[in-house]
């Protein structure tokens, strides 16, 4: 792992003296080489386009290029706090999140370690594939399952419910049911592709530990509990940073889908994103679609700051930076 | 040093006037071979379309040198992808299809994506087109004094909107001359609901945001005499009426009319015309109606002139007859001459080659018939009458050409088509001629900067509100209606229509 192995260098070097650059660079050729790939793509994708991010104080003009369009301030970004939406758009959005974030971490964990200890490796391999598929189902169609699925006067559930003699609730008019039904579905998509991420985490475990620790005589839970989960702890403090960076972007297809422009769920189910598509579909407004996604970009910024600060505090080995 | 850059300097002087000097010149310049880039929104065609575009090209190589590259802007997110491709340019594209209602040609306009075209470049490069359009239609197409559009004004076609229902259902229902109103629309629906159990009376696709102006456009040119203005970005802006253009109609503000439209819409609803989570429903209403599934598909009129003869076929007997909107009140506009239109794109490497491309796109008979119909003893021929009949078993999809040409179309070219049922269509097109109005605000070009951010605010107003009032999704419409009303307010519909109304008064005069 290249965490483990930039530690090690320098944990190795600091007896001596501070190690230079190019030393460092020298002793881990291989490992930066390997992660070329991802630095060239994030250079790219994500530093290169930084500064037109200028394009949000500007009133942009095709014609004369993003910086010679004339400079209008803050302007474009009144518009989403002159609404009077925004409280509750953040709330939305934030809530969202963390349901996604922390529900979707503790299935993730619990079926990469439910993964691991099965022993047939066919069933292991068919069922890592069977949870990774609606990872692939674009949200369209799972809008089209769901509504399949809830619809008052012709769904599965619908007529199941009346077949029974029940009395099937209007679920396309509950606010109320949204989160519950956009949290499942979001886990139900996502789970697959994070345990992949975890159960990689586990199968790149010492298994010298695992067998100590059987020899000592622990069972499956005690292992579970003082072996793999405390060998986890970095991966998932990491990967909650990543997540909470975006903890202010919400996944546009997902929700626009499932819920359309069916305002009578909008209290639970209006997030930034699309409340930013309802105001702006008419009008093309490059300048202040920018200046909401660098307003969610800076809010995250700080947050992980804060949150990398936090955990810093903690135990600084599992801070970011 | 100094006799070096004055010489440099004359230099750059003669180049920079041989362009001139060749335009002075009766014969253009066409000795270099260009390509000339079209955008068009539309699906890449997977029919004969490239064969045919082969053909088009050896016409064009051979008349001035050039030949067409389409870009196609499929439907998948194409409104972003449109504009992206405007934002972006850079020599890339050369022709532009837009339109001022659906394109957003004067936004893109006033941000530079359009090259101005002068009058003598129009003369000289597109002489068939210069004379084609009349005086007073150039002027519709001008922002600043100057012309950034090549209108389709030649060609009449009807996209107001309205609703397709079965004649015979209608008959059965005792509406003996078919539906004409919001009433008889209420009356055929509850024959549908009460007498046939399988059928949905309208199963309305209320996902899409087009829904909401439609209908709510469809009631209220259809109970009061506003009129539309279009290329505002929200649906709120009309009218008076057809002699009381420049004022701006407070239908949204107050009055009934608003109210009426969301309590019948809810006791539509209540009666079950529609189905209870329509604003999630995302079905091909089109198709359920061809297969008998429902009763009615609300579309505009050019939708119908095909969709009468397709359930023709297939519900023979079906009579497919057209309500439109506005017809009770005899409020009709016609369509806006910029509805489609051609533009040049600003940073066009060939802009004069790309005029006298679009010249012969829109006037030259054998390129015309290549682009709009194929090739023709292979893909159609001409009957006697002078319509076009396709070949036994020809499919559009798959032996058909889709060049997507709705920026030029030219009825002294066009080809009926023998299959259509003309009497019915021209029936449809002498009533509407007999009371439309031209669309009065050609002239105007908003500038809505000022108010773009109360107008983004409106439009979130309206879209939450006005899909519940349309399929009438609410326990008390007159409150609701209230509600929206104060929502507008406060998101500053007052600071629009002062704006809006300053910019009418200040190019029509008050």
């Amino acid at each position: 792992m290249v965490s483990a192995n930039k530690k090690g260098v320098a944990v190795n070097q600091k007896s001596y003296r501070k190690p230079s650059l190019w030393h460092v660079i020298a002793q881990n050729k291989t490992l930066l080489l390997m992660c070329v790939p991802a630095i060239v793509f994030f250079f790219v994708f994500s530093y290169m386009p930084m500064p037109g991010a200028y394009i949000a104080f500007t009133n942009f003009q095709y014609n004369k290029g993003i910086w010679a369009s004339p400079f209008v301030g803050m302007q474009n970004f009144k518009f989403l706090f002159q609404s009077g939406q925004l409280g509750l758009l953040l709330r939305n959005t934030i809530l969202y999140n963390l349901a996604f974030i922390v529900l979707g971490n503790v299935l993730q964990l619990t079926f990469a370690i439910l993964l691991n200890e099965v022993q047939s490796k066919r069933y292991k391999k068919v069922t890592q594939s069977m949870m990774f598929l609606p990872y692939f189902i674009s949200d369209v169609l799972v809008s089209l399952l769901v509504y399949n699925l809830l619809n008052y006067d012709y769904g599965f559930i619908s007529n199941l419910v009346r077949a029974l003699g029940g009395e099937m609730p209007k679920v396309y008019q509950m606010a109320g049911a949204w989160p519950i039904i956009i949290v499942l579905v979001n886990l139900w998509k996502g789970t697959g592709y994070g345990t992949v991420v975890y159960f990689a985490a586990i199968t790149g475990m010492d298994s010298s530990m695992l067998e100590a620790a059987q020899i000592d005589g622990a069972n499956g839970f005690q292992r579970i509990r003082y072996i793999i989960l405390p060998t986890l702890k970095p991966t998932v403090v990491i990967l909650f940073l990543f997540a909470i960076g975006g903890i202010l972007k919400g996944n546009f297809g997902l929700f626009y889908n499932l819920v359309g422009n069916n305002s009578m769920l909008f209290g639970t189910t209006d997030i930034i994103e699309t409340y930013v598509y309802r105001s702006m579909m008419n009008s093309f407004n490059f300048s202040q679609s920018s200046a909401v996604g660098l307003f969610q970009s800076v809010v995250g910024f700080f947050i992980v700051i804060g949150a990398n600060a936090f955990v810093k505090k903690l135990d600084s080995d599992y801070a970011l930076f | 040093m100094k006799k070096l850059v004055a010489l440099l300097v004359a230099m750059m002087m003669l180049t920079a006037m041989l362009p001139v000097m060749a335009m002075a010149d009766s014969a253009i310049d066409t000795s270099e071979h260009v390509v000339i880039t079209y955008l068009v929104t539309g699906d890449i065609p997977t029919n004969r379309t490239e064969e045919v575009l082969a053909k088009i090209n050896e016409k064009l190589t051979e008349k001035v040198n050039a030949e067409l590259k389409i870009r196609w802007i499929e439907w998948t997110d194409w409104t972003t992808k449109y504009n992206l491709a405007l934002a972006t340019q850079s020599g890339d594209i050369d022709l532009i299809g837009t339109a001022t209602d659906w394109l957003n040609a004067w936004p893109n306009i006033q941000k530079g994506a359009f090259l101005p075209l002068s009058e003598d470049m129009l003369k000289t490069y597109a002489p068939k087109t210069w004379e084609q359009v009349p005086a007073e239609n150039w002027e519709l197409c001008k922002y600043n004094g100057e012309i950034y559009l090549m209108p389709e004004d030649h060609y009449a076609q009807w996209t107001n909107h309205g609703f397709m229902y079965r004649g015979d259902w209608a008959r059965e229902a005792g509406l003996e001359n078919g539906v004409h109103s919001w009433a008889d629309l209420a009356v055929y629906f509850q024959y549908i609901k009460d007498n046939k159990p399988d059928v949905i009376p309208w199963d309305a696709n209320g996902n899409g945001s087009s829904y909401g102006p439609q209908m709510a456009g469809g009631w209220q040119t259809s109970h009061t005499t506003n009129v539309y203005i279009e290329g505002i970005g929200v649906d709120l802006f009309y009218g008076v009426s057809k002699d009381d253009p420049y004022t701006l109609s407070n239908y949204y503000i107050e009055g009934d009319e608003l109210v009426n439209f969301a309590k019948e819409m809810k006791k539509w609803a209540d009666a079950g015309y529609w189905r209870t989570d329509v604003l999630n429903y995302t079905g091909d209403v089109a198709a359920e109606m061809e297969e008998g599934k429902t009763g009615a598909h609300q579309h505009h009129t050019q939708t119908w002139t095909g969709e009468r003869t397709t359930m023709e076929k297939k519900q023979p007997g079906s009579d497919l007859g057209f309500f439109w909107f506005g017809e009770e009140m005899n409020n009709v506009v016609g369509l806006n001459i910029t509805h489609g239109a051609m533009a040049v794109a600003m940073t066009s490497k060939n802009p004069e080659r790309a005029l006298m491309v679009y010249d012969l796109m829109r006037n030259d008979p054998e390129i015309y018939r290549l682009m709009q119909y194929g090739i023709e003893g292979d893909m159609y021929t001409i009957d006697e009458n002078g319509y076009i009949v396709r070949p036994e078993g020809y499919e559009q999809s798959k032996d058909g050409v889709d060049l997507n040409y709705w920026w030029g179309r030219n009825d002294d070219l066009e080809l009926r088509d023998g299959k259509k049922d003309w009497e019915a269509i021209d029936a449809l097109y002498a009533a509407y001629d007999a009371v439309k109005i031209n669309y009065p605000y050609g002239r105007v070009v908003f500038d809505l900067a000022n108010v773009q951010m109360y107008l983004d605010n409106l439009s979130n107003v309206y879209n939450t509100y006005m899909p519940r009032i349309v399929f009438g999704m609410m326990d008390d419409p007159e409150a609701y209606v209230a509600e929206f009303r104060a929502q507008l307010k406060a998101a500053g519909i007052d600071i629009c229509m002062q704006e809006i109304q300053r910019q009418l008064d200040a190019v029509y005069g008050k």
